[in-house]
């Protein structure tokens, strides 16, 4: 029978260096999926508690969707999971691009690595075949030029993840590089690959993947793209305006992904630049700003017509229907760049109240070949602009640099040299919540983290959503489980039977109400995007609606299952709970990662967008970690949980 | 299943320099055998083969095709989405993402970068989730050119 996993992974142990292809149960997958899911069943079984993140017991595993190469759309994310460095959980960092079909092309599911080697190395595997190589030569250069070298040395077929020199530096916030410049940066996850001396995976394979009935894949795959590229008629300088509205009006409609794709297809997530500011939902000035910080007068310097003019090629990732990926024209050192992403903009833009567009090209640039997430190094900057701006940090500090909230010059020498680790980049190179560790003088109270990792550019005290999911999700700081804005785009309601369908019309202020709904909600989010990271799936794909991109039916297509929506998310909230275990497995105490009470609103903007707002985390929490059957007091799974989900 | 090499196998070594999936071992002028947990079924190993000595994964002897003659990718760039699925398809990396704009827009198509390396196995167009791709035997250019003045 053709099934869409390939059953096998590869375990690489890196001190003995040896390599072990093993056989996985088709139990594992009917249970997990394959990704996240694959990859949180191994670390949970195999990784000893209490696993020093940068030691030899640590797991790191490149973990291919189980959708990934079936026939499907949106299907080519994989996901990168080990513990993290960064915050002692349960980490993962989600990527796009080419390298998850690679993965299921050269025979595995997921290939995992343990140990540390003794020198620079890199896996090369090829035909069956893999082979550690010696990577002294590359040890030190960038991830861009490092892939150009391998490349040039096995083809332009071959797909590669690399670190950059941030990892090789175990910068804490240092993630793992693919397609020249795309990055699985969250959760430190580099640094795990620094530490184990592995320079990169170079896959070469050419075995197919297969689906239970291709016919249906394709059946599906053509009804979805009738809901995709619907041609957007709003001009750029107008998305400003559509924020502004948004913060204005009382009374709101649950969004259609639609119009998001849209957005996408024509100018990437930056279309959002100015909308997300304009409406309270992008952090200004280190999330103590408001948008009245950065008024459109000033904020058109990051319009997405302005980037989009800079655009030389569209790029979409593997099975994209929508290709939000572009590279573009950059000034100065580097002459091309990946055109930048919301989150980089605005974590290397507003928050540090920089608003020169060419800085940021080049920071982004910078970043993505150094191997650094430009989210962590943004706001790691702009907490050390605050630092400094409060006395905290001195001129003498930081080596001559005048960190004032928009100096651009300084803020862009201040973040090269967290990419080198030099001066004052080296005590920053870790992320903000060392650096205040580090720092003293109550720099604490300038850090906005949710368990060590600084949470994304959407505030919480816009939706309250991203603040749950901030805090709680085992993975804390991720932005890209759940929201409210999502649980509106995602349309789970319209397939999954006893979760809350949004009213037509809702005032914008009952976002905020803790009660049960809010929970339901929560749940399901991170349910569902815990199934979809499991399969691979792009979440902004997923933004149009799950009737209209059928995940389930592509699962039951691709594999016979023959399942119901409802089981689906009791495989999600499988793949969660074994996380959130993993995390207590080695000693997280999940109420320590509630997110900074800045972002909360513990005490409440006095202007803006967001004036007047808090979220009471506390009793969000309660009521979520309920929903999945865990304690209600400590965020703990219960025995019974475990046992009712077969967790062993 | 997997394509097989039946004992007319000459040993040429045709089919081995052809597979690209390195699943085809023998020595000159022995008997050659297919790996077939490696075999992707391509069907390359048939098609050069000048002794029928491939058996395709029914079983069912495969015939030697004029390498001229073995069809060839054609894009329709209308129906193309740009999802690469075609150039991630491809087992030899003949196709690629062209750097050209299309429709005045800034989109990558893919194109046949090395039309000699195309081994006519048609994974592209199967895979194809948008049915934009379609396999053709190559017109001679001696034809295209009496076609182009008729």
């Amino acid at each position: 029978m053709i099934k869409p996993y390939m059953g096998k992974i590869l375990m690489v142990d890196l001190s003995s260096r040896t390599m072990t292809e093993e056989e996985i149960p088709d139990r594992v997958y009917e249970q997990y999926l394959s990704g996240m899911g694959l990859g949180a069943y191994i670390l949970y079984h195999r990784m000893p508690a209490g696993a020093d993140p940068l030691g030899p017991d640590n797991i790191l595993g490149f973990c291919s969707g189980l959708l990934t190469g079936t026939g499907s759309l949106f299907s080519g994310r994989w996901t990168l999971v080990g513990k993290s460095p960064l915050t002692g959980c349960w980490g993962d960092a989600n990527c796009g691009g080419t390298f998850s079909p690679a993965i299921k092309h050269s025979g595995y599911d997921a290939i995992f690595f343990t140990g540390i080697s003794s020198g620079p190395v890199y896996l090369y595997v090829k035909n069956g075949k893999a082979s550690l190589k010696d990577a002294a030569d590359l040890w030190g250069r960038d991830a861009v030029e490092t892939e150009e070298a391998l490349k040039k040395q096995y083809g332009p077929k071959a797909a590669v993840a690399v670190i950059g020199p941030a990892g090789e530096k175990l910068s804490l916030i240092s993630g793992v590089c693919s397609d020249k410049g795309r990055i699985a940066a969250r959760s430190g996850l580099g640094a795990v690959m620094g530490a184990k001396r592995l320079k990169a995976v170079v896959l070469d394979g050419v075995q197919r993947i297969g689906a239970r009935d291709p016919q249906a894949m394709k059946r599906l795959s053509q009804h979805c793209l009738k809901w995709i590229n619907f041609p957007l008629p709003l001009p750029g300088w107008m998305l400003g305006y559509v924020g502004a509205f948004l913060r204005i009006t009382p009374v709101v409609f649950p969004q259609d992904g639609i119009l998001y794709n849209s957005i996408l297809r024509k100018w990437g997530t930056g279309g959002m630049n100015q909308t997300s500011i304009e409406m309270g939902d992008s952090p200004l000035k280190n999330w103590d700003g408001t948008n009245r910080d950065l008024p459109m007068s000033k904020s058109r310097t990051i319009n997405p017509d302005i980037i989009r003019s800079m655009e030389i090629v569209k790029y979409h990732c593997y099975s994209c229907p929508v290709g939000c990926g572009g590279i573009c024209a950059a000034k100065g050192k580097y002459p091309h760049t990946h055109k930048p992403e919301y989150e980089s903009v605005l974590a290397l833009g507003g928050l540090c109240m920089n608003e020169d567009l060419d800085s940021i090209f080049y920071l982004n640039e910078l970043l993505n070949r150094a191997g650094m997430d430009t989210i962590s190094a943004g706001a790691t900057a702009a907490f050390a602009v605050e630092c400094y701006e409060k006395g905290i940090l001195t001129r003498e500090d930081t080596g001559g640099l005048e960190l004032k909230w928009g100096n651009t010059e300084a803020i862009v020498e201040l973040i090269r040299k967290m990419a080198n680790r030099e001066g004052i980049g080296d005590l920053l190179a870790d992320g903000s919540k060392i650096a205040a560790q580090r720092i003293g003088k109550g720099s604490e109270a300038c850090t906005v983290h949710a368990g060590g990792q600084e949470p994304a550019m959407h505030d919480g005290r816009c939706d309250p959503g991203f603040n749950v999911h901030y805090s709680l999700e085992p993975t804390p700081g991720r932005h890209t489980l759940g929201a409210h804005l999502y649980y509106e785009m995602f349309q789970l309601w319209k397939r999954v039977k006893g979760i809350p369908k949004p009213l037509p019309l809702f005032i914008k202020n009952s976002k905020f109400r803790v009660d049960g709904e809010k929970a339901r909600m929560s749940a399901a989010c991170s349910k569902f995007m815990s199934l979809a990271n499991g399969a691979g799936m792009c979440m902004f794909g997923l933004f149009v609606g799950i009737k209209r991109v059928p995940t389930f039916d592509w699962l039951n297509a691709a594999t016979g299952w023959n399942r119901t929506p409802e089981e689906y998310m009791t495989v999600g909230e499988r793949i969660q709970t074994l996380k959130q275990a993993f995390n207590v497995k080695h000693g997280v105490e999940p109420k320590n990662n509630f997110i900074s009470s800045r972002a909360l609103g513990t005490i409440p903007q006095a202007e803006g967008a967001n004036k007047g707002r808090s979220v009471d985390i506390e009793k969000l929490a309660s009521g979520y970690w309920e929903q999945f059957g865990w304690d209600a007091a400590t965020g703990k799974p219960k025995e019974e949980t475990l046992r009712k989900l077969e967790i062993q | 299943m997997a394509y097989t090499i039946t004992e007319k196998c000459n040993g040429c070594g045709a089919c081995a320099r052809l597979c690209p999936a390195g699943a085809i071992t023998g020595e000159k002028k022995k008997l050659h055998a297919i790996e077939a947990v490696l075999c992707i079924e391509c069907g390359a190993c048939g098609r050069i083969c000048p002794q029928a000595a491939v058996l395709d994964a029914a079983g069912a002897p495969c015939a030697m095709i004029k390498r001229s003659e073995w069809p060839k990718p054609e894009i329709l760039l209308k129906a193309c989405i740009a999802c690469t699925v075609c150039v991630d398809a491809c087992p030899v990396g003949c196709l690629a993402m062209s750097d050209l704009s299309r429709d005045k827009g800034v989109d990558a198509f893919p194109h046949l970068r090395d039309s000699k390396a195309c081994i006519g196995c048609g994974f592209c167009s199967r895979e194809c989730p948008a049915d934009a791709l379609v396999m053709k035997k190559p017109v001679p250019a001696a034809q295209t050119v009496a076609a182009e003045s008729a």
